[in-house]
């Protein structure tokens, strides 16, 4: 029995406790929070052993096999640390790290101990990100990928997650190094490193705070980033985040020099793009049906997936944490590659220093980048 | 205005009071009412980006979240009126932590400066399970609290719940003086939506769930009456009051109101055994699908919310003194016409 122990009891621990609950062979041992009550909360609605207020205490008396680290980013690089010199393997929460030196000490650490550590990238093992990568790797695409678009949004409105950070000048958010930026954006950075393959692509970014925010009275954080990142191959990519527009994109288009593929998370849609054309006006007839026939076909794989009881709206993050146990207890490899973890982590530092170039110099004004 | 006079209270016009939550839907009405009484004493903690809306009261931004912030805002107060939760929070995390943590913090102060006399918490009905057995199905202060809440499938109950027990847990301790306040359903401008004890709305059709279940309505002045008095009423140190107006209207009765009020709409009525048995199955498919919807439906918030059941004032009247100083039919009144000026301005 493979034991779990989980750090940081706020939302997120929430998912984590209910998709390890999910698979078999693992316990969940001990819960930890700086704050006593967090940790006894969860402790009282799952399946837990014990709960904790200090980590030293929970590795030494729970002994946990894994550790999840599900605390505000800003702690990720101490606590993985810590777990790793104990003995543990890791799962860290996305961002990874607060940078890519740290992504980099955290990896070689693991390395060194002999260990396995992951990034909480859970949305690309979702059911239709797995079929992406599937006909990618069937070489559907063709000679591999041209360009990409990642779109990862989120949506501020006046209440709920705006309300409390813009209401609280001394929010955790605010005080990473990418600020709301650093806190989300990596999922959506992560699915273009995955076909990246250079280590140090250029990148060159363009953040503002958007109007909405602005009426708020908020000029401290960037809501709106557009950034082009381009490999020593020429493989390029855009990446989009924005909180105002609509509809609110999650979404990642892969071109190859054959065909291309749009994958839509939130609605688990994956659409393949026909690289040929069709003479004359059958062009304008038959791939319009050849759409609708994916999207039905869509409508019934999620619709079987459903019925198969495997359609839950964290599937990826069991399926992540799955294929991380297994690789722990069989020692296959890791699910995501470290490169990947690290690459991502640089891209991120270079878009962020790119904006803070760009709030000093006022803003809205690109620079070229190269993230090594 | 109820029949309670001066004389009956803990402390003097001039003594702290603080009040949590000042600047929302109840607590802003907290903060009048005592200034209608004549305290010219009011410290209210308010989220940063608050703004003052009283001359003469204290107003202390800050975060319940930060101990600091407590202690500094519970210095010299002998009153604390907690009205802030975490309301509206869809997960539990996030629940607990505005309802919990920053009651304990707010404890805690209290217990460092050591001058309280009395600490009233804002809970609601929403922690009663009112079980099949409740008797002849009337609810009041004696009906037993939720002890399994996480099985609820409401964060908020979850949170209103604990946050109760660490309430009883510090007085206990610490020797603070408490009451809580559980008031029903808190309406008027200001809070517009209908109460899910009525019905919900699925899809663009309202399924009406209530029938004939009176519906446990406070009007928003006469709850803040209620906590104002809970907070400076002699001899009810450790009571727990209910706040429910009388005259209370049935389910079906406010809906049909409300749609000759505010505007029409499709309702599709759903009796009681119906309802029951769809919370059933629901609570059985998300057990077996392990969350693949999550247990939002289930026998226990059925029996919170739509089993058929009455409801008391009596104690809050009888050791309280309280009388609601808006009838039902103005109170609704008053909402109906601010869900009108809301319907014109959507």
């Amino acid at each position: 029995m493979l034991k779990v122990a989980i750090v940081g009891c706020g939302k997120i621990a929430d998912s984590h406790a209910a998709q390890i609950q999910r698979i078999q062979g693992c316990e969940i041992v001990g819960v930890c929070d700086r704050e006593p009550l967090m940790a006894q909360q969860l402790c009282e609605r799952f399946p837990v052993e014990r709960h904790f207020s200090n980590v030293n205490a929970l590795l030494s008396e729970s002994q946990p096999d894994v550790v999840h680290i599900t605390t505000p980013p800003a702690s990720h690089f101490d606590l993985a640390r810590i777990c790793l010199q104990s003995g543990c393997h890791v799962y860290v929460e996305k961002p990874f790290t607060l940078d890519a030196h740290e992504a980099q000490s955290l990896v070689r650490l693991a390395r060194e101990r002999g260990l396995k550590i992951t990034a909480g990238h859970d949305d690309q093992f979702s059911h239709v990100a797995r079929r992406m990568r599937a006909l990618v790797e069937s070489g559907f695409l063709g000679d591999g990928p041209v360009h990409m678009e990642s779109y990862y949004c989120y949506e501020i409105t006046r209440s709920g997650y705006a309300g409390a950070l813009l209401g609280d000048k001394q929010h955790w958010v605010r005080r990473l190094p990418g600020k709301l930026l650093h806190n989300i954006i990596s999922h959506g950075i992560a699915r273009i490193a995955e076909f990246l393959t250079s280590d140090s692509p250029q990148v060159v970014a363009c953040g503002f705070t958007s109007a909405f925010l602005k009426s708020m009275g908020e000029s401290d954080i960037v809501d709106e980033l557009r950034v082009i990142i381009s490999d020593e191959d020429r493989t390029t990519a855009y990446f989009t985040f924005s909180s105002q527009m609509r509809p609110s994109l999650h979404q990642f288009r892969i071109y190859g020099t054959k065909n291309g593929l749009v994958l839509d998370q939130d609605q688990e849609t994956l659409v393949k793009l026909r690289g040929g054309r069709y003479k004359s006006y059958l062009e304008k007839f038959v791939p319009p049906v050849s759409a609708a026939k994916q999207h039905l076909g869509n409508v019934t794989t999620n619709l079987t997936t459903f019925l198969a009881n495997d359609f839950q709206m964290k599937s990826g993050m069991k399926y992540l944490i799955e294929s991380f146990y297994r690789s722990v207890v069989e020692g296959t490899p890791v699910p995501i590659p470290y490169r990947e973890i690290v690459l991502t982590a640089r891209i991120m530092d270079a878009i962020f220093a790119q904006l803070d170039v760009q709030q000093r110099q006022g803003q809205g004004q690109m620079a070229l980048h190269t993230t090594n | 205005m109820s029949q309670v006079d001066g004389d009956d209270f803990i402390i003097g016009r001039d003594d702290l009071i603080l009040v949590t939550g000042a600047t929302g839907f109840v607590g802003s009405r907290v903060v009048e009412c005592l200034l209608d009484r004549g305290f010219r004493n009011i410290r209210c903690f308010t989220r940063s980006s608050s703004e003052a809306r009283w001359a003469g009261v204290q107003l202390v931004r800050g975060n319940l979240l930060s101990r600091q912030d407590c202690i500094a805002a519970a210095e010299n107060v002998s009153v604390v009126l907690h009205l802030a939760a975490g309301r509206g929070e869809k997960f539990y995390p996030d629940a607990f932590m505005n309802s919990v943590v920053t009651t304990r913090n707010l404890l805690d102060a209290c217990v460092q400066h050591n001058c309280l006399k009395r600490f009233v918490n804002v809970s609601s009905f929403s922690v009663y399970t009112n079980p099949p057995e409740a008797r002849q199905g009337l609810l009041d202060e004696t009906c037993p609290v939720e002890t399994h809440p996480e099985l609820r499938g409401e964060a908020y109950c979850f949170a209103k719940t604990k946050q109760d027990e660490i309430v009883v847990e510090y007085a206990n301790k610490h020797s603070i003086p408490y009451v809580i306040v559980r008031p029903g359903v808190v309406y008027g401008p200001g809070n517009l939506a209908i109460t899910g004890r009525v019905g919900i709305d699925t899809f663009g059709v309202f399924l009406h769930l209530g029938g004939s279940n009176p519906i446990p309505f406070t009007y928003v002045d006469n709850c803040a009456e209620a906590i104002t008095l809970a907070g400076l009423k002699k001899g009810i140190d450790g009571e727990v009051f209910n706040v429910v107006d009388d005259d209370l209207p049935s389910s079906r009765q406010f809906l049909r109101l409300y749609k000759r009020n505010v505007k029409r709409f499709a309702s599709f009525y759903v009796p009681h055994a119906v309802s029951y048995g769809l919370c059933y199955l629901w609570e059985r498919y998300s057990s077996w699908s392990q969350g693949q919807l999550p247990p939002a439906f289930n026998r226990r918030r059925w029996c919170a919310f739509w089993k058929k059941t009455r409801y008391s004032n009596d104690k809050l009247k009888n050791r309280v003194g309280w009388l609601p100083r808006i009838s039902t039919a103005e109170g609704f009144r008053r909402y109906f016409e601010a869900c009108r000026a809301g319907e014109s301005n959507a």
